[in-house]
């Protein structure tokens, strides 16, 4: 075996580590003063030829000789660092630079392993080991995957390391054969079993699944069939994928006793609620379809992502996944996969749609967190607030710029209750032909049995193995790594560009993704479509050997796609995949015997009853009791409100350059939001582009679709409103979504919706005692919704629930600590669009008149002002659902009409913060009249169903003609001069448009 | 027959549907041809009248942007490659294919030693952005002819900061301008690119390598802010014009 190593550094100076420095030094207090970096590329190879080969022309491979160096040994630098790091993968984890230089090498004929890392440099003062390692793993690298070595620079030049390469090889001995489980022991035995075994199952299911095995039936089948009496590992497994909470959705299926003890606000009066999915989420949709008539729903709540028809040639298919646990381990791995698992699940939806759009939503713990006096406060074991953020940014980033697929819509939203787990919402838009050749309904799978079961994409390792069940867990200081892994754009491109290719085809009948529970749940899935399969685990290509089939079963490493494919289409699927460098492996055949039958070398290692695997659990039966709202406590005991000043003037700046409301332009510019050449309304609006955009537009004629057709995609979230009531704050959600989309153009009766519910354990135990308390949250979460979503029309097409959220631990000093998550909603909406008729959020001409249209209300209950200043009031403002609709179908009327030049949805901040945004992407000024005695209200209440418009002067009369009947309030007029001016009740603020800018675009 | 285009695709390239819409729209025909396939048959490569490579990020942008498909493309592709820069066929490389045009040497002087690379982005990201191109009437470049002076396409981009051989930047630059070769600067230099460099051609001015996106910018309804009719041509469509026109001429 020959070794080597490259060392690759640059020429010229690049300032990729800037940011590093100033958060080592800022936040870790060290004084670091340079870091220099260099790439570092181990190969390892049979091929005696090796280091002449490289020498020839291997190693021009590496590096780029105009701008970097490559090093084959040591060489003292012009100075010496004070210590050095080096970072690489830990075994088995994705390596994507090693992959790109192993198919590289390939060409060369060159046949070697290689493995990636990174070396730094460390320059500065009073440094020592201790420090520079803790600097590494919470700024430079994530000990759960990377491994992290520290030396001084003495102890550094003394490695020989360019002679002494070992590269990180999986070296694991799993037994290929299956293990018996015998599940005939004590109740407290089954708990235990579950707990140790990550499988996540309640006692009740334990002796759900023990009691399937005492079925004299299933002994007598088994038997037949040579399997053990007792369930196999591989059975126990796949039951526990399969009834995971993230996968079976149990709470939203459960029976609910539902209890009011509170005597004000909206009632809903005692009931028992056979499940929330059941009685709100699908039923509302069902009734809007029947009530309207609805023809464009063309596939809702069965496949991988809802699908409509705003377009007579092109299908649209939309979904929003939630990657949180992973995110909170590791955020640019569970970020990154989290994106590339909702692009999946676009290709996997109907007979595969492609990705045109990305949007993503995070919940974090505010940028500014932990101040110096909360450090040891600050939750152990978890990453810096920053770091999450950061990392989690640049997953979605390289997810959706590598993929080629825009980034147009999302919000990042800041509260400190995500201290504990932040929140990771991905959602992708899909585009798929209505018809495939020979006439097929690209959105109707159609297997048949006997199609062969394909596994598309990467290969099997260990990583991502309990992944679902994982997610369906608290977080605690010693959650599992396994669940932690890194996705491989490249790789997922390339099978997504073959299937599309495949599909056109009409080389398969059935597709679907890998996502939680691998295997075990794309496999066990489309099954139920034919009523049965037959795989056998040793067809799938692993990435090292040593997995036993329970892990080949669940694991989740991802970039693999599953489709059916009929026996005669397998030469032509199997030869066009070789084409395009993607792997296509066989591993079985659809049935129709009602039986998951699984296989290792031919030998059965589980058989399982498919109704009983998908349709027979309990009903898990639970209990919500209503109480009234309850104003959460801070969990650090840490106020940091101020007392309310008595004028105007600092306010408005004040809450533009709070993280809720300022600008998040420097982060969202590092997401592509034009690759496709598609996007019409961008996130960023006006002159100068910093303006902020209310949805993202994405136009359909490119993919496809009617030269005029766009889908405008927004989305709403108001946690804060759960601490009142989770009614008002779904209503609140779905009325900002729709809000969004409406002012940019979008048509409220074209509209769908997606609903992503993030909360924290409503189950009752005695470790969670207000479970009953966070359940009826739920329920009033979900009875708002489907209100509203009856009252607007707009159906829910698809959703997903992650229950789980909060963390059980202790904080840095070593108390004991829970965090729990504000109950939220996620709605996203996306609603046909007219490109000819779309406005942004920007004034447009100095002497346009302004307008608020809408119903306005008081109360500044959960609004921004409140969480900066110390004011008593818990009234939420009001919501009038049917006034709001017919405001925005007028609304629509007058943009056909061309009769508004801009519009802004009034949300964070309230109408003042409106007005200053469509100032600020203008750069323009205004002036402004308000009467008013409530002034905090008037100006800062963030009640819903209001638009800031402008209209040119000669459009004045029709427009009023237009809103007659609906809340329509002249203000003023926009100008030339450029400032803000205000005249409140007789007195005048005034703000330059440059202090209003700075203000919103102070650096996060 | 009419003129047909070759949009190379495959391995992580991303605009190969929207670069194909743009030759259409100049009225010729594109055909997106996957990587594999044209090292299958090279010489299918002498039935198109001109070649784009778009952008995207070919093997993940690892060991350097446009660095393993340039590799690839020398491997599998040379002899052809060579005939169709010799029969003086139009190419362009946009973004990543900017890249990979530069490391195969092609860009700025395909004889001779390699004298430019495109670095990372001054900042240390990817950024996306619109920027004013100034347009350099003095070039030889045939993509850019009649370009007005200025106007606006959207950047998108991590490594695009055009640096020349340590030592040697000035003379490379002067030979540059000389020749004519540097058909667009920013307006404003977001990136760090060597004087505003947006975009270089070879001495014939028919292989162009430019950074921002052309064919993103090709109907007004992609325009930064909204437009009028947003079914008019954008400025972005004239490259794709100026080239069909100049095949069919000759």
């Amino acid at each position: 075996m020959t070794t080597l190593r490259l060392e690759i550094e640059s020429l010229i100076p690049t300032h990729s580590l800037d940011r590093w420095i100033e958060e080592a030094n800022n936040d870790l207090g060290l004084k670091l003063s340079k870091l220099v970096k260099r790439r570092v590329y181990k190969i390892e190879s049979d091929d005696s030829q090796l280091k002449t080969k490289m020498d020839e022309q291997g190693n021009d491979v590496f590096f780029d000789p105009i701008i970097e160096k490559v090093l084959k040994d040591h060489q003292e630098p012009s100075t010496l660092p004070q210590y050095v790091v080096e970072v690489g993968m830990k075994p088995g984890v994705t390596d994507n630079p090693a992959r790109a230089a192993r198919e590289a090498l390939e060409l060369l004929n060159i046949k070697a392993e290689v493995a990636s890392g990174q070396l730094y440099f460390v320059y500065g003062e009073g440094l020592n080991k201790e420090s520079v390692l803790h600097m590494a793993k919470d700024i430079m690298a994530n000990d759960l995957i990377q491994s992290i070595d520290v030396c001084n620079y003495e102890e550094f030049k003394s490695l020989d390391r360019f002679k002494e390469v070992s590269l990180p090889h999986v070296v694991i001995q799993g037994s290929t054969e299956v293990t018996e489980i015998n599940l005939e022991i004590s109740d407290e035995e089954l708990e235990k079993m579950s707990v140790d075994n990550c499988l996540a199952l309640t006692l009740e299911e334990m002796k759900h699944l023990r009691d399937y095995y005492r079925n004299p039936e299933v002994k007598e089948k088994r038997k037949q069939m040579g399997l053990p009496i007792n369930p196999t590992d591989v059975e126990v497994e796949v039951a526990a994928q399969t009834w995971s909470e993230h996968c079976k959705h149990k709470i939203f299926a459960a029976d609910i006793d539902y209890k009011e003890n509170y005597d004000q606000g909206k009632k809903l009066g005692d009931k028992n609620v056979e499940g929330l999915y059941k009685s709100f989420v699908k039923a509302s949709t069902n009734k809007i379809k029947n009530d309207r008539n609805l023809s464009w729903l063309i596939s809702v709540f069965s496949d991988n992502a809802g699908i409509v028809r705003f377009d007579e040639k092109v299908d649209v298919c939309i979904k929003a996944e939630t990657h949180n646990s992973p995110s909170a381990l590791d955020p640019y791995g569970g970020a990154l996969t989290g994106i590339l698992g909702v692009n999946r699940d676009i290709l996997g939806c109907g007979l595969g749609a492609r990705p045109i759009a990305n949007t993503d939503v995070f919940c974090f713990a505010p940028p500014t967190m932990p101040q110096k006096d909360e450090v040891d406060l600050m939750p152990a074991g978890l990453k810096h607030p920053r770091r999450i953020f950061e990392g989690v940014h640049l997953g979605v980033e390289d997810g959706g710029n590598k993929s080629g697929i825009p980034t147009v819509n999302g919000a990042i939203y800041f509260d400190k209750d995500y201290a504990g787990k932040p929140l990771v919402f991905c959602g992708t838009v899909g585009v798929m032909p209505q018809k495939l050749k020979d006439g097929v309904d690209s959105s109707v799978k159609y297997p048949k049995p006997g199609d062969k079961i394909v596994m598309v994409g990467g290969e099997i390792g260990a990583d991502g193995i309990h992944g679902a069940t994982f997610s369906s867990l608290e977080l605690n200081e010693n959650s599992p790594s396994t669940a932690v892994q890194i996705g491989d754009p490249l790789t997922q491109k390339r099978a997504l560009e073959f299937l599309i290719e495949a599909r056109d085809k009409g080389l398969y009948t059935c597709i679907t993704d890998n996502g939680a529970g691998g295997l075990s749940s794309s496999v066990g899935e489309m099954a139920e479509l034919t009523g049965g399969a037959k795989i056998d685990l040793a067809k799938a290509p692993v990435k090292y050997p040593g997995l036993t089939p329970f892990e080949l079963m669940i694991s989740e490493s991802q970039e693999r796609m599953t489709v059916g494919v009929p026996a005669h289409m397998w030469d032509d699927f199997s030869d066009l995949a070789k084409k395009r460098n993607v792997d296509a492996s066989d591993l079985g055949i659809f049935t129709d015997t009602g039986y998951l039958e699984v296989q290792y070398e031919q030998k059965p290692v589980a058989h399982l009853d498919l109704e009983w695997l998908h349709g027979s659990l309990p009903q898990m039966k639970l209990k919500a009791n209503w109480t009234g709202p309850k104003i959460r406590k801070s969990w650090n005991n840490i106020d940091r409100r101020e007392n309310i000043p008595n004028q105007v003037k600092a306010t408005l700046t004040k809450l533009l350059s709070t993280p809720n409301i300022a600008s998040k332009e420097s982060w969202v510019r590092r997401y592509d939001h034009e690759v496709q050449a598609s996007t019409h309304v961008k996130p960023f609006v006006g002159p100068e582009a910093d303006g902020p955009g209310d949805s993202g537009v994405v136009w359909l004629a490119p993919h496809g679709g009617a030269r005029e057709n766009a889908v405008s995609i927004g989305c709403g979230l108001n946690p804060r409103v759960s601490q009142y009531d989770g009614y008002y704050m779904a209503q609140f959600a779905v009325d900002e979504a729709v809000r969004n989309v409406v002012v940019s153009g979008g048509d409220i009766d074209h509209l769908c919706l997606l609903d992503n519910f993030c909360w924290p354990d409503p189950v009752q135990t005695a470790k969670n005692p207000d479970g009953d308390y966070k359940l009826a949250q739920l329920v009033r979460t979900c009875e708002g919704l489907y209100d509203i979503c009856l009252e607007y029309g707009t159906p829910l097409v698809s959703g997903k629930d992650s229950m789980k959220n909060d963390f059980r631990g202790k904080n840095r000093k070593g108390d004991p600590l829970t965090i729990s998550i504000l109950p939220t909603l996620l709605v996203t909406a996306m609603a046909k669009t007219d490109i000819r008729y779309t406005v942004t959020s920007e004034f447009k001409d100095a002497g346009d008149l302004i307008y608020v249209i809408g119903k306005k209300s008081y109360g500044l209950a959960g609004s921004e002002l409140c969480e900066l200043y110390k004011i008593e009031d818990n009234n939420l403002p009001n919501i009038d659902i049917s006034a709001n609709k017919l405001m925005y179908r007028t609304y629509n009327n007058a943009l056909k009409e061309g009769l508004v030049q801009s519009g802004h949805d009034i949300s964070d901040g309230g109408l003042l913060c409106a007005i200053a945004e469509s100032c600020i992407g203008a750069r323009m000024g205004a002036k402004i009249d308000i009467e008013s005695d409530r002034h905090w209200d008037d100006l800062f209440n963030e009640g819903p169903g209001r638009f800031v418009v402008s209209v040119k002067p000669e459009n004045q009369k029709r427009f009023e003609e237009i809103f007659k009947g609906i809340d329509c309030q002249y203000l003023g007029s926009t100008c030339e001069e450029s400032n803000l001016e205000l005249n409140l009740s007789g007195n005048k603020t005034v703000w330059s448009v440059q202090e209003l800018v700075e203000s919103f675009k102070k650096e996060l | 027959m009419g003129l047909k285009f070759l949009v190379l695709t495959g391995d992580g390239i991303n605009c190969e549907r929207e670069t194909a819409q743009a030759f259409i729209n100049a009225g010729a025909e594109a055909d997106i041809v996957h990587v594999n396939d044209l090292l299958d048959n090279p010489k299918s490569l002498n039935n198109y009248s001109g070649m784009a490579i778009p952008g995207g990020f070919s093997f993940g942008d690892e060991l350097g942007s446009g660095q393993v498909l340039a590799l690839k493309i020398k491997h599998g592709l040379k002899e052809a490659f060579d005939h169709f820069v010799a029969d003086k066929k139009p190419i362009i490389g946009i973004c990543n294919g900017f890249q990979v045009l530069v490391k195969l040497g092609l860009l700025p002087f395909p004889q001779g030693e390699r004298v430019m690379a495109l670095a990372p982005n001054e900042g240390g990201y990817f950024t996306n952005r619109w920027s004013t191109l100034k347009t350099n009437r003095e070039s030889v470049c045939v993509w850019t002819k009649g370009l007005e002076n200025e106007f606006e396409l959207p950047v998108r981009h991590g490594e695009g900061r055009v640096v020349f051989k340590i030592g040697e930047e000035e003379k490379i630059f002067n030979q540059l301008v000389k020749n004519g070769q540097v058909p667009f600067t920013y307006k404003k230099n977001f990136n760090g690119s060597y004087q505003g460099i947006a975009g270089v051609c070879d001495s014939t001015g028919l292989i162009l390598g430019m950074m921002p996106h052309p064919e993103a910018y090709v109907f007004e309804a992609t325009a930064k802010n909204k437009k009028e009719d947003p079914f008019a041509k954008a400025p972005g469509q004239k490259l794709f014009d100026n080239i069909v026109e100049y095949m069919e001429k000759r």
